[in-house]
């Protein structure tokens, strides 16, 4: 279609859908063990999810291509993730 | 931005538009009349019968309740106010999905009158119709299919926005009526969309939570909470700190709770209380109300002993939440307009109606569009923009005159039926399979104002039947008892479907012959 931007639908969707999930996880966790404790945060954790998924996959329509979304999230998901695991095994 | 990702993000808002529209303009137009739920149960439900037992006689009416029933010492809710919306004084469950609540009044003898109310329903049923869109089979799995729906709408609010910020400054105002009826659309639809954005984009995100939270909640309990989240339920339920003492215990009178819990929080207006375990030590109200200044999950409550009367739980009591229980009923408030009182409201039930209209002229600008290409190509109209264009009018008509004949027929078969509930159902889908087919069959021409003048007679149904039941009592219905809000809305309604009905027509009879919304081209789809 184009040559600076290789579309590749599904690819892109399915790394937003994906990544982009288990990326929000991450975050709401680090908010989770992150913040000091106090009643309903658990909701408020629950709800970071989706805004933060959507972004995601609102976003990942911008990449170049592919694999450099597939790469970006990926990393920002182990990023993410080990933050989180830092900062439960520290409150825990 | 570069043209090409714009080009990309229009792909992205016409496939979600598409896919997404038709379930969300059943959602918004049964999201915007939900508003107005316990106005519509109210409508269609028979006045009350029972005699109103004042506050002051509450105490005894309770004493007597539970000495009587069993089911009522577990778990009944004490109704406050006055007025005429008010079913009884003290009404119980059998059960969590007990529709049919029993109330008790006091009798001469000593003891309490039990009869069983039967309140028509009407709002549950629009607010199903609001969550599931209507898809058949269980409501639950019809709103977490909605929550992915939702997250098209999201993707298709976000792409809307790229494609449109390039020239935003210079055509947002632009309104150009003219001969180029797709421009209009266009425009129309630009301005609407652009206007209410942050609505939508708080409607949007908030309705995929709401329809995926129980899924979401699972998968955090495994990844992030180590499967402990149920502990911390437990932990934070507002009845924690209740159960195990046993032993029975005089109760503070209801109107002494009340003024304990005005002087804690002076501007929460109660509006029931919920009494479980009466009569024992852990006793417990919780007391339900609103206060209009604060943005509330619909309402809000406080727990109180009522032994004590002291306020145990105040966690959800607007005004007196943390931060992160504020910032949670805040998305709550802005999905459900349940601040700011009456204006808010009325102000939601616009946007939703507005709302549905984005919807219904997205899909007629895809209609448009690929009407000139298929000129372009030297075709008639292609099979694909006949299918969208019938299913589009059927679906979006089908709806508005499925509601309207299942509020209508709601006082009608009241206490003639039994499960008032799936005629509701039943009526709906009947009218919405028929418009459907009809469109098909006729094309989307001739159906778009056939149809609109149908959805038209089924919304005067509305206020003909309760001017009916005033003009002939014969009839056993009721009137205008609860306020004639409903009525004059359905009017209102009725009289705006009928101009387009008429804009429809005029349109059919002046197309040219090769567009899809031309009666002389009207051919089943």
């Amino acid at each position: 279609m184009n040559a600076r931007i290789q579309l590749n639908w599904w690819g892109r969707i399915l790394a937003g859908t994906v990544l982009g999930f288990t990326l929000a996880l991450a975050v709401a966790g680090v908010f989770q063990w992150g913040m000091p404790p106090g009643i309903a945060k658990f909701q408020l954790v629950m709800w970071l999810v989706v805004p933060v998924w959507l972004g995601v996959l609102s976003a990942v329509f911008l990449f170049r291509d592919v694999v450099r979304a597939w790469l970006w999230l990926g990393g920002a998901n182990v990023a993410a993730y080990a933050l989180m695991f830092l900062l439960r095994s520290l409150v825990r | 931005m570069r043209s090409e990702t714009i080009r990309t993000y229009k792909t992205v808002h016409t496939w979600t538009g598409i896919v997404a529209g038709l379930f969300l303009f059943v959602a918004f137009y049964a999201g915007a009349l939900s508003i107005f739920e316990p106005a519509l149960t109210h409508w269609a439900s028979p006045p009350r019968t029972l005699p109103l037992v004042s506050l002051a006689q509450a105490p005894e009416l309770i004493e007597r309740t539970i000495a009587a029933e069993p089911q009522a010492r577990r778990e009944f809710t004490l109704h406050l106010g006055e007025g005429h919306e008010v079913p009884a004084r003290l009404t119980w469950r059998m059960s969590r999905h007990d529709i049919e609540p029993h109330a008790a009044t006091l009798d001469e003898d000593g003891g309490v009158s039990v009869t069983r109310l039967r309140p028509a329903g009407l709002g549950q049923f629009v607010d199903d119709l609001h969550r599931s869109a209507g898809l058949p089979g269980d409501v639950e799995l019809g709103a977490a299919f909605m929550g992915g729906v939702s997250m098209l709408y999201v993707l298709a609010l976000v792409s809307g926005v790229v494609i449109v910020v390039p020239s935003l400054v210079r055509d947002l105002c632009a309104l150009r009526i003219g001969p180029n009826l797709k421009r209009m659309w266009m425009d129309a639809h630009n301005l609407v969309g652009i206007v209410s954005l942050p609505f939508h984009f708080f409607i949007a995100v908030t309705a995929v939570v709401f329809g995926l939270h129980d899924e979401i909640y699972d998968v955090l309990d495994r990844v992030v909470y180590e499967g402990q989240l149920k502990k911390v339920f437990q932990v934070e339920s507002p009845f924690a700190g209740f159960g195990g003492k046993g032993g029975s215990a005089p109760m503070l009178p209801p109107t002494e709770l009340l003024s304990r819990l005005q002087a804690a929080a002076p501007d929460f207006q109660p509006t029931a209380m919920d009494y479980r375990n009466a009569g024992t030590r852990d006793a417990s109200v919780m007391v339900w109300g609103v206060d209009e200044r604060q943005l509330m999950r619909g309402r809000g409550f406080a727990i109180m002993d009522a032994v004590s009367g002291e306020v145990v739980n105040a966690s959800y009591l607007p005004g007196h939440q943390n931060g992160y229980s504020a910032t949670v009923s805040a998305f709550f408030a802005l999905h459900m307009g349940s601040f700011g009182g009456p204006a808010v409201k009325w102000g939601y039930f616009v946007l939703g109606l507005a709302g549905a209209f984005l919807f219904y002229s997205g899909n007629l600008l895809w209609i448009e569009t690929r009407r000139r290409r298929d000129k372009d190509t030297g075709g008639g109209q292609s099979r694909s923009t006949r299918v969208m264009a019938a299913l589009t009018v059927g679906t979006c008509l089908g709806c508005v005159a499925g509601i309207s004949v299942a509020v209508a027929a709601s006082k009608w078969l009241h206490g003639v039926v039994d499960d008032l509930g799936a005629w509701q159902w039943g009526l709906y889908y009947a009218m919405l399979v028929a418009a459907v087919a009809w469109a098909f069959m006729r094309g989307a021409a001739r159906a778009g104002y056939e149809l609109s003048w149908l959805a038209v007679a089924a919304t005067l149904a509305v206020p003909l039947t309760s001017m009916l039941a005033w003009l002939v009592p014969g009839l056993g219905l009721w009137a205008w008892g609860g306020g004639i809000g409903i009525d004059l809305g359905a009017l209102a309604g009725a009289v705006g479907m009928a101009m387009l009905a008429r804009a429809a027509r005029r349109r059919a009879y002046s197309m040219p012959a090769d567009s899809v919304w031309a009666r002389a081209g009207s051919v089943p789809a």
